[in-house]
């Protein structure tokens, strides 16, 4: 692989709740909530730069800054489809050549709530069940024992 | 139908669970054609067919000079796929955690949970009082 393609990949983070769906979801489509938590840890996200017409087709920008050294990355992404409060999805096109993130949020019926995001930058094209279902499981495993193979 | 860049192949090659089960097989060691086929059950002609397959996409190589040209599993091509994950997941990680945080403290101080006007009318001019920090401390 040349530095030039950008590295394909997929991945599943399953997260429960303590806390009702409505709710969970409500902090991941408001900018007062997402300038909290949006970070990650030594970034921050100020809230007078996040953008969310939520709508499909709208726009969700963020922009987040390096604690270290005041770096900003810039993320715009276009919301696809919003099911309040089951299900958010958006893609960003200029990100490692177009990178779709779904996240699906389960009512666990006893106050908590449980979210499974869904991140891949693998084109349609190699995205056919077979090869889907064959990549997410195989480099789940691939990443537990190359980590052995090269420890 | 004959893919031949390198992705179509390192993932098509991926896509068989008995070609996962060689390399799986492989990563703990080297192996001849004839070692595979007994675990897996089949003749050394299928065995070979998927050896084929993933000498072309760079996830085994085989030796030219041992008589059995035994195969060794080759991880290169995995490796920026598997960074992949691993940055990808520590930051969902590093975010659901602040999150969980967040949601403490949102519950801790009462607030309403659904407030689905407030969702709806995101876009106004926020008067939002607190710093714009992602790491608000439970006081």
């Amino acid at each position: 692989m040349t530095d030039t393609t950008p590295t394909l990949g997929e991945l599943t983070y399953t997260r429960t709740w303590d806390a009702p769906r409505e709710l969970v979801f409500e902090c991941m489509t408001t900018p007062e909530h997402l300038t909290h938590f949006w970070g990650p840890v030594g970034v921050s996200t100020p809230i007078e730069k996040i953008t969310i017409d939520l709508r499909p087709g709208g726009i969700f920008e963020t922009v987040m800054v390096n604690d270290a050294d005041g770096a900003e990355f810039t993320s715009r992404g276009v919301y696809v489809e919003i099911v309040p409060p089951e299900k958010l999805v958006w893609s960003e096109e200029g990100v490692e050549g177009g990178m779709t993130t779904s996240i699906t949020f389960t009512d666990l019926g006893d106050g908590r709530c449980e979210t499974v995001a869904h991140q891949t930058n693998v084109p349609e094209m190699y995205r056919s069940a077979d090869a889907q279902a064959g990549m997410v499981s195989s480099f789940d495993k691939m990443a537990a024992y190359l980590a052995t193979v090269q420890g | 139908m004959q893919t031949t860049d390198p992705l179509s192949m390192t993932f098509g090659a991926l896509a068989d669970p008995t070609r996962r089960a060689i390399l799986s097989r492989l990563s703990s060691g080297e192996a001849t054609v004839n070692e595979l086929s007994v675990p897996f059950d089949m003749s050394l002609q299928a065995v070979s067919r998927h050896l084929k397959v993933l000498e072309r996409a760079g996830l085994i190589t085989r030796r030219r000079d041992a008589q059995f040209r035994p195969c060794r599993f080759a991880a290169e091509p995995l490796e920026p796929a598997v960074d992949w994950i691993v940055q990808h997941r520590r930051i969902w990680e590093e975010r659901f955690d602040q999150l969980e945080q967040h949601l403490a403290v949102l519950q801790r101080e009462g607030a309403d949970p659904i407030s689905p006007q407030s969702t709806a009318d995101h876009r106004s001019p926020t008067t939002d009082h607190r710093t714009p920090t992602n790491k608000e401390q439970p006081s």
